[in-house]
C-alpha cells in the first residue's frame, strides 16, 4: 500500500474498535450540534436544515416559473389571444428562462449538493456550514424579490439571454434590464460560494480511506459541477458587469458606432450559458448513477467510464458555446470546429445512458416511482440528444436556431437530462429527511402525467418549429397552420402542471423533516447517506473500502452508531470535521467547524439589499447596506480561525491528529485558491473582450500612456507583494515588535492602492475615458476590477490588523494572515499584467 | 498534482487543442493558413495524446496499489478520447 | 406573368405551415438543407429505436440477453463505437455541406440589401457598385434560377432574416453586415418572419419573397421605374392628405416630396402583398384599418394612431397608397 501524506494505511485495520465507549459521548454530540429552536431556528447552518430549505426553496422557484409557462402555453394555444398583452408576454418568457435556470436548476442541484454530499462523504458538515447558509439567504431573498419585479410590470422582458443592443439603453430605458443584471449578480455569488464549498467538501472532507476510485459518483458529479461553475459563472459575471457598466455610464462594450460590438456579449453569455446546461445536466446524471444501481440493487455497471464521462463532459462543454451563435456570420472555419466539439460532447453522454441501461439488465429492478422516473428521464434525455446532434451540424441549424424546434430540444434534453432525474431523487431520497416516505401510489399518478405531458407538449413543437414557428413570439397569425401542434402542446403542459400539482399533495400528505427519526432506506441504497445520523451527521466516520460499504459489510451501520470508527465523540469539545487528503483520503487534521449565527442570514439580507436599492437608483441606502453586509460578513469571519485549547486530539482508536493546521494543505488555503482562480476567470473573460473588441474595430485604438509610468506601476505592486511575503515570514519571528506583520501588511495594500492610483491617472492623462470607444470601456474595466480588488485588500489588511490588535493572529503561522498575503500576491499580479497588455498590446506588436 | 496531471492529460490536450483552433480561426478566419496552422496544432495534440496513452498505460502495469491502477486506466481512457475527440476537431481544416 | 393569386391571400398562402417549410424548399440552398434534415431525422428514429430495444431487453429480456446488454462491453459498443461511428459520418457529411453552402460569393449576383428595423425590413435594390437603385420594404422581388445574395445589416438591435424555403437564417447585427445567398427555382411567393427576438412586436415581423420568372421580373422592374401614376380624384385627395398629416415626416414616395426615412418606403406599396410587415393581406380596407389604427393591430409598433382622421379621409389615403404600384 502506498501513502500520500505519510498516514499509514494500516492504522485503518484497528477500526472497527471493540472497547466499549464512554458514557455520555453521544449526548455530548446532540449537545455540540444542536439546532437553535423558534425564531433562533433561522441562524442554524447545520446541513440537514439548510440543506432541505435549500431544495425546497428551488422548488418553489420551479413551480413559480411552471405556472408563468402554462399561462404562456393558455396564451398561445391559439391565434392573436389576448390573455397576454405583448409586454407582459415578452416579461413572462424572460422570467420563465430566467427563473429556470438561475432561480431552480442550478441551486436545486447545489442544493442537493448541500444536502446530500456531508451524508455521502460521512463528514460531519461541509467544510463552512456559515458560507452554505449565507448562499442560501441570498438566494432566497434576491430570488424572491427579483421574482416579484414582475408583479409590477419591472420585470426584465430582453429574454434570459439578454442580448444588447436590445437590452442596452437605448432600447431598454426602463429599469427592468436592471432588475435581470443585479438580480443574477447575488444568485451568481451564491452560486460561486457553493461551488467554493463543494469543491473543498468533496476532495478533502471523504470518510477515510474513501479513494477517488471508491467516492459516490454523485460527489465526482458535483465535483465536475462545480469546477465547472468556477471556470464557466465567471465569464457572466463579466458580462452582466460590463453591461451594467454600458446601461449606467455609457461604456460602449456593445455600441458598434463606438467600437464596442454586440457578439462580444453572445461570447461572454455563452461561454457560461452553455456548459450552464451540463452544469444543470451532469449532478442529476450523478443521481440517475446512484439511484439507477441502488433501485437495480447491483453495482453500477462501467463506474469508471462513467467518471470518465463526467471529466469529458466538463472539458468538452467549455468548446460549443458557440454552437449558438451558429447564425451570426462567423467565420466558417470557427463554426465547423465549434460542431465538431458539440459532436464530441454527446459522445460522453451515450456513455452514461448505456451504463444505465446495462446496470437495469445486470440488476432486477422493481416498479417504484423513482425507478419509472428514471427510465422516462433517460428516453426523454436520449430524444434531446439526438436532435442535440441534429442541430449540431451547422446547416441543419441555420434552419433550427430560434424556432421552435429548439425549444422543443432544449426541454427534452432539461426535464429529461434534470427534472425527471430530481422528482425521482426527490421520492429516492425524502425517506432521508422525512418520517415519512412520499406516496408510491400517487407518486406513479405523477410520473405518467408528467411524462405523458412532456411527450404531447414539446413532441409537437419539433414539428411546429419546422413548419416555421420562430421561439419567443407572443402570439402568431391565424392560417398558418400552427394551430393544432400549439393547442396540443398547451394540452401537454396542463398535464405537466397537474402532474406536479399531485406532487405537492404528495409532498403536504406526507413529507414531515425530520433529523432524527427518519424514514430511512426503503429502497435499499448501498453508500454511506443511509447510516443512521443525527444532526451531527453519523456517530462515528467508518473507514471506506468499497463503493457501497453497507451492501458489502452488514455490520457496518451498527458500528458506526455505536461509535467504532473514527470520531465517536466530540474530541475538542466544538463542532469539527476530519480533513482529509485528495486522492486517497488519509486523515490529515481536525477542522474546527462553526455553529450557528445570525450574521450569515444578516449578511445575506443587506448583500440583496445592495443589489436590489442599488437596482432601483437608491444609491445611498444601497452603499449602506453594501457596507452593512461587508461588515456582517467580517463579524462572522471575527469568530473562526481561532485554535482550541487541545493542540491535538484523538480522533479514535488512538489515532492522534492536530486541530489546528496552516499552510497549503488546509480547507481554507484550498477555498482561496478556488476563489482566485474565479477571480482569475474574470480577468481571463476580461482579457478576452479586450483582445475582441481589438480584433473586430481597431480603427478605434488609440495610443496608451507613455511606457515609463509603467516603472511606478509594476514597483508598486512588486513592493504591495513583496511587503505581503515579507509580513508572512516575520510572523514566524517572534520578537518583531517594532515593524510588526500587520503594519506590513497594511504598508502592502498602501503600496497597492498607490500602484492601483498610478494606473488610472495615467489613463486620465490621456484623454481616454471609459465612454470613449470600445478601448477606453475595456481599459477602464480592468480598472474597475483592479479597484474593486484593490478595496479588498485594504478590507483584508485592515481586518488582519485588528486581529493582531487583539492578539488572536496566532504565529508562527495563521490562515487569516496566509489568505490576506495569498490575495494581495494575486491582486498584484493581475494588476501588472493589466497595466503591461493595455500598454503594450497592441501598440508594441 | 502529478496524479491529477495524468488523469486530466488527455482532457487538457484536448482543451489546448481546442483553444489553439479557436484562436487560429479568430485570426487568420477561414483561410488556407488558418488550415495549414490548425493540422500542425492537430498534429502536435495528436502526438502528445499518443505520448499520454502511452505513459498513462505504463503507469498502469506499474501501478502497486487498485487506487494508482484505476487512475492510470482512467488516464489512458482520457487520453484516448481525447484522441478521438482531437481528431473530429481537426476535420474542420481538411473539410471545409 | 406574376404568381396567381389564390382565394387565399397570397400573403396567407406564403406563410403557410403546411407542408412544412423545412421539408418543402423551393431552391437549392434550402434544398440541401432539407437533404440533411431528412438524413438526420432517420438517424434519430433508427438510435431512438436502438436505445429503446437495448431498455426493453434489460427490462424484459430473457437471462441471455439481459446479460448482452448488461456489461461493460455493451457499454462500450453502444455507448462508445457505435456513436463514434455515426457522428463521424454526420460531422464528414456536415462539415462538407457547411462548406458547399459557404462556397465564396462570385460577386457578379443580384443583389439586394436588407436592413432589419424594429419591426420591419428595409429593401434596397443594389447596382454592381452597391449603390441603392430602387427602394422597398417588407417584400424582395427576385428572378428564378439564379443566386440572389443578400446584405443583411440592422439599424437597431438584432433580427434575424428566414426564408425557410429558400435558405437558413442568418442574423442581422448592428455594425456587420452578413452575405446570405437564396435561389428559387419556380416562381412563387415565399414567406418569413424574424427570428430573433428583437423585443416588442417581434412576433409580427413577417417578410415575403416574390419570385418571378427571369424575363417577368425584368419587365416588372422596368415597369417600376419608368411607371407613372395616375390619380383617380379621391386618390389625389389622398395624396393631399399624406402630405398634410405629417405622413411624410416618415414615409418616402419616390417622385413626391414625400422623403422620410423613418418608416417603411411607400413608393411602390400599393402592389405589395402584404401590409404590417408580413402580417395583413394588402386591400382597401386592411389599408385603412392599419392607418387608422396600426397599435390595435400591431401593438408597439412605431406608426401612430390616426384615429382622429374621418372615415372619408381614411378611404382617400388609401386609395392613394393602394394606386402606388
Amino acid at each position: 500500500m502506498t501513502s500520500e501524506t505519510g498516514f499509514d494505511p494500516k492504522l485503518y485495520d484497528r477500526f472497527p474498535t471493540r472497547e466499549p465507549r464512554p458514557e455520555g459521548e453521544l449526548e455530548e454530540l446532540e449537545r455540540i450540534w444542536h439546532a437553535p429552536t423558534g425564531w433562533a431556528r433561522l441562524t442554524v447552518v447545520n446541513n440537514n436544515f439548510i440543506g432541505t430549505w435549500y431544495v425546497g426553496a428551488a422548488f418553489l422557484f420551479f413551480i413559480l416559473a411552471g405556472v408563468l409557462a402554462l399561462v404562456m402555453r393558455t396564451q398561445l394555444a391559439l391565434p392573436l389571444q389576448g390573455i397576454l398583452p405583448q409586454e407582459t408576454y415578452n416579461q413572462f418568457f424572460t422570467m420563465h428562462g430566467t427563473v429556470m435556470m438561475f432561480l431552480f436548476a442550478v441551486p436545486a442541484v447545489e442544493a442537493l449538493g448541500v444536502l446530500l454530499l456531508p451524508q455521502m462523504l460521512a463528514a460531519r458538515d461541509l467544510p463552512f456550514p456559515r458560507l452554505s447558509a449565507y448562499a442560501f439567504w441570498a438566494y432566497l431573498v434576491g430570488g424572491l424579490s427579483f421574482f416579484c419585479s414582475l408583479f409590477f410590470g419591472l420585470a426584465p422582458d430582453g429574454g434570459w439571454f439578454m442580448y444588447p443592443p436590445l437590452t442596452s439603453i437605448a432600447y431598454s430605458p426602463g429599469i427592468n434590464a436592471d432588475f435581470w443584471l443585479l438580480g443574477i449578480g447575488f444568485i451568481e455569488i451564491s452560486a460561486i460560494a457553493g461551488a467554493i464549498e463543494i469543491v473543498v467538501g468533496v476532495l478533502r472532507t471523504r470518510a477515510p480511506g474513501m479513494t477517488l476510485d471508491k467516492m459516490p459518483i454523485f460527489a465526482w458529479a458535483m465535483l465536475v459541477f462545480a469546477v465547472m461553475i468556477i471556470i464557466g459563472f465567471p465569464s457572466i459575471i463579466l458580462g452582466t458587469l460590463l453591461l451594467e457598466l454600458e446601461r449606467a455610464l455609457n461604456w460602449p462594450f456593445f455600441d458598434p458606432t463606438r467600437g464596442g460590438d454586440a457578439l462580444l456579449w453572445q461570447h461572454l453569455f455563452w461561454f457560461f450559458g452553455h456548459p450552464e446546461v451540463y452544469i444543470i445536466f451532469l449532478p442529476a446524471a450523478g443521481l440517475v448513477s446512484m439511484m439507477v444501481a441502488a433501485l437495480a440493487r447491483t453495482p453500477l455497471v462501467g463506474y469508471q467510464l462513467i467518471v470518465l464521462a463526467l471529466l469529458a463532459t466538463g472539458f468538452i462543454s467549455f468548446g460549443v458555446w458557440s454552437h449558438h451563435m451558429f447564425v451570426t456570420g462567423m467565420p466558417t472555419l470557427s463554426v465547423s470546429f465549434f460542431s465538431a466539439a458539440s459532436m464530441a460532447v454527446s459522445v460522453p453522454a451515450g456513455i452514461q445512458v448505456f451504463s444505465w441501461i446495462a446496470t437495469v439488465a445486470v440488476g432486477k429492478p422493481r416498479n417504484n416511482t423513482p425507478t419509472l422516473f428514471l427510465l422516462g428521464g433517460l428516453v426523454t434525455f436520449v430524444i434531446g440528444g439526438l436532435t442535440g446532434v441534429m442541430v449540431a451540424l451547422v446547416p441543419f441549424d441555420w434552419q433550427a436556431h430560434d424556432s421552435y424546434f429548439i425549444v422543443a430540444h432544449l426541454h427534452y434534453v432539461l426535464i429529461g437530462g434534470m427534472v425527471f432525474p430530481l422528482f425521482a431523487a426527490f421520492y429516492y431520497w425524502a425517506p432521508m429527511m422525512s418520517r415519512r416516505a412520499l406516496s408510491e401510489r400517487l407518486g406513479k399518478w405523477v410520473f405518467w402525467l408528467m411524462f405523458a405531458g412532456m411527450q404531447v407538449a414539446f413532441l409537437p413543437m419539433h414539428l411546429t418549429g419546422l413548419m416555421g414557428m420562430p421561439r419567443r413570439v407572443y402570439t402568431y397569425l391565424p392560417g398558418r397552420d400552427w394551430e393544432v401542434t400549439n393547442m396540443i402542446s398547451t394540452i401537454g403542459a396542463y398535464m405537466i402542471g397537474l402532474g406536479v400539482l399531485l406532487f405537492v399533495i404528495d409532498l403536504a400528505r406526507n413529507f414531515r423533516f425530520t433529523a432524527g427519526d427518519e424514514a430511512g432506506n426503503v429502497y435499499g441504497g448501498g453508500t454511506l447517506e443511509w447510516l443512521p445520523t443525527g444532526l451531527y451527521s453519523t456517530r462515528s466516520i467508518p473507514v471506506v473500502k468499497s463503493r457501497e460499504p453497507l451492501w458489502d459489510d452488514p455490520k457496518l451501520s451498527d458500528d458506526v452508531e455505536a461509535g467504532r470508527y473514527f470520531l465517536p465523540n466530540s474530541a475538542t469539545g466544538h463542532r469539527e470535521t476530519l480533513i482529509t487528503s485528495p486522492i486517497r483520503a488519509e486523515p490529515e487534521y481536525l477542522q474546527i467547524m462553526p455553529g450557528p449565527s445570525a450574521w450569515p442570514l444578516f449578511a445575506a439580507i443587506f448583500t440583496a439589499g445592495f443589489f436590489l436599492l442599488l437596482t432601483v437608483q437608491a444609491y445611498n441606502p444601497s452603499i449602506a447596506s453594501g457596507v452593512l453586509a461587508v461588515l456582517c460578513v467580517l463579524r462572522w469571519l471575527w469568530e473562526t480561525d481561532r485554535p482550541v485549547a487541545k493542540a491535538h486530539a484523538d480522533v479514535g482508536a488512538g489515532i492522534i491528529l492536530p486541530t489546528y493546521a496552516t499552510g497549503p494543505r488546509t480547507h481554507g488555503w484550498w477555498a482561496m485558491t478556488v476563489l482566485l482562480v474565479v477571480i482569475g476567470m474574470i480577468f481571463v473573460m476580461a482579457v478576452f473582450s479586450y483582445l475582441y473588441l481589438y480584433g473586430v474595430h481597431p480603427s478605434f485604438w488609440t495610443s496608451p500612456p507613455d511606457a515609463p509610468w509603467l516603472l511606478p506601476i509594476i514597483g508598486g505592486h512588486a513592493a504591495a507583494a513583496g511587503f505581503a511575503l515579507l509580513a508572512r515570514r516575520l510572523l514566524a519571528r517572534e520578537r518583531t515588535t517594532l515593524w510588526t506583520p500587520a503594519t506590513l501588511v497594511l504598508i502592502a495594500a498602501g503600496f497597492a492602492l498607490f500602484a492601483f492610483a498610478i494606473d488610472w491617472w495615467s489613463w486620465r492623462a490621456t484623454g481616454l475615458t471609459g465612454a470613449t470607444s470600445g478601448q477606453g470601456a475595456t481599459v477602464h474595466a480592468f480598472l474597475a476590477l483592479q479597484g474593486i480588488l484593490t478595496a479588498i485588500v485594504a478590507l483584508m489588511a485592515l481586518y488582519l490588523a485588528a486581529r493582531n490588535a487583539r492578539g488572536i493572529v496566532t504565529r508562527p503561522r495563521n490562515n487569516s494572515m496566509d489568505l490576506t498575503v495569498m490575495f494581495i500576491a494575486y491582486t498584484a499580479a493581475q494588476g501588472t499584467l493589466a497595466a503591461l497588455l493595455t500598454r503594450l498590446f497592441p501598440g508594441a506588436i | 498534482m502529478r496524479a491529477w496531471l495524468l488523469l486530466l492529460g488527455g482532457l487538457i490536450v484536448w482543451a489546448v487543442h481546442f483553444f489553439g483552433l479557436y484562436i487560429v480561426a479568430s485570426v487568420f478566419l477561414t483561410t488556407d493558413t488558418a488550415r495549414m496552422l490548425a493540422l500542425l496544432v492537430t498534429l502536435a495534440c495528436l502526438i502528445a495524446d499518443a505520448m499520454l496513452l502511452a505513459a498513462a498505460m505504463r503507469a498502469n502495469r506499474a501501478a502497486d496499489d487498485g487506487t494508482r491502477r484505476w487512475i492510470a486506466s482512467l488516464a489512458a481512457l482520457g487520453a484516448a478520447i481525447s484522441l478521438v475527440a482531437v481528431i473530429w476537431q481537426g476535420l474542420p481544416a481538411l473539410l471545409v | 406573368m406574376s404568381p396567381p393569386i389564390s382565394t387565399r391571400s397570397a400573403i396567407a398562402d406564403a406563410l403557410a405551415g403546411w407542408p412544412p417549410p423545412v421539408f418543402d424548399p423551393a431552391g437549392p440552398y434550402a434544398g440541401s438543407i432539407t437533404t440533411l434534415a431528412w438524413v438526420l431525422l432517420v438517424m434519430s428514429v433508427v438510435v431512438l429505436g436502438v436505445v429503446l430495444v437495448a431498455l426493453w431487453l434489460a427490462l424484459f429480456g430473457s437471462k441471455r440477453q439481459r446479460a448482452r446488454v448488461g456489461g461493460t462491453k455493451a457499454v462500450w459498443t453502444g455507448g462508445i463505437i457505435f456513436p463514434v461511428i455515426v457522428l463521424t459520418l454526420l460531422l464528414v457529411y456536415g462539415l462538407s455541406l457547411t462548406r458547399s453552402l459557404t462556397a465564396p460569393i462570385r460577386g457578379d449576383e443580384m443583389r439586394v440589401r436588407i436592413t432589419g428595423e424594429m419591426w420591419w425590413w428595409r429593401v434596397a435594390y443594389l447596382d454592381g457598385e452597391g449603390r441603392a437603385t430602387m427602394v422597398d420594404a417588407n417584400e424582395l422581388h427576385i428572378p428564378t434560377g439564379r443566386p440572389v445574395v443578400l446584405e443583411l445589416e440592422s439599424s437597431d438591435v438584432i433580427h434575424s432574416f428566414w426564408v425557410p424555403r429558400l435558405s437558413g437564417k442568418l442574423d442581422m447585427i448592428p455594425g456587420r453586415r452578413n452575405l446570405m445567398r437564396i435561389q428559387a427555382d419556380r416562381p412563387g411567393v415565399f414567406g418569413g418572419q424574424c427570428a430573433e427576438y428583437c423585443g416588442g412586436p417581434h412576433a409580427l415581423m413577417g417578410f415575403v419573397v416574390v419570385a418571378h420568372r427571369p424575363q417577368d421580373f425584368a419587365a416588372m422592374m422596368a415597369a417600376r421605374r419608368t411607371r407613372t401614376v395616375a390619380l383617380s380624384p379621391q386618390a389625389a385627395r389622398g395624396a393631399q392628405l399624406f402630405a398634410d398629416a405629417g405622413c411624410a415626416a416618415c414615409h418616402r414616395i419616390a417622385g413626391t416630396p414625400a422623403n422620410g426615412l423613418a418608416g417603411p418606403d411607400l413608393t411602390h406599396v400599393g402592389s405589395r402583398r402584404s401590409l404590417g410587415a408580413g402580417i395583413l393581406p394588402n386591400n382597401r380596407g386592411t389599408m385603412i384599418g392599419w392607418i387608422g389604427d396600426s397599435q390595435a393591430i400591431k401593438p408597439g409598433n412605431r406608426m401612430p394612431r390616426y384615429t382622429v382622421l374621418p372615415g372619408e379621409d381614411l378611404q382617400a389615403l388609401a386609395a392613394y397608397l393602394e394606386a402606388r404600384k
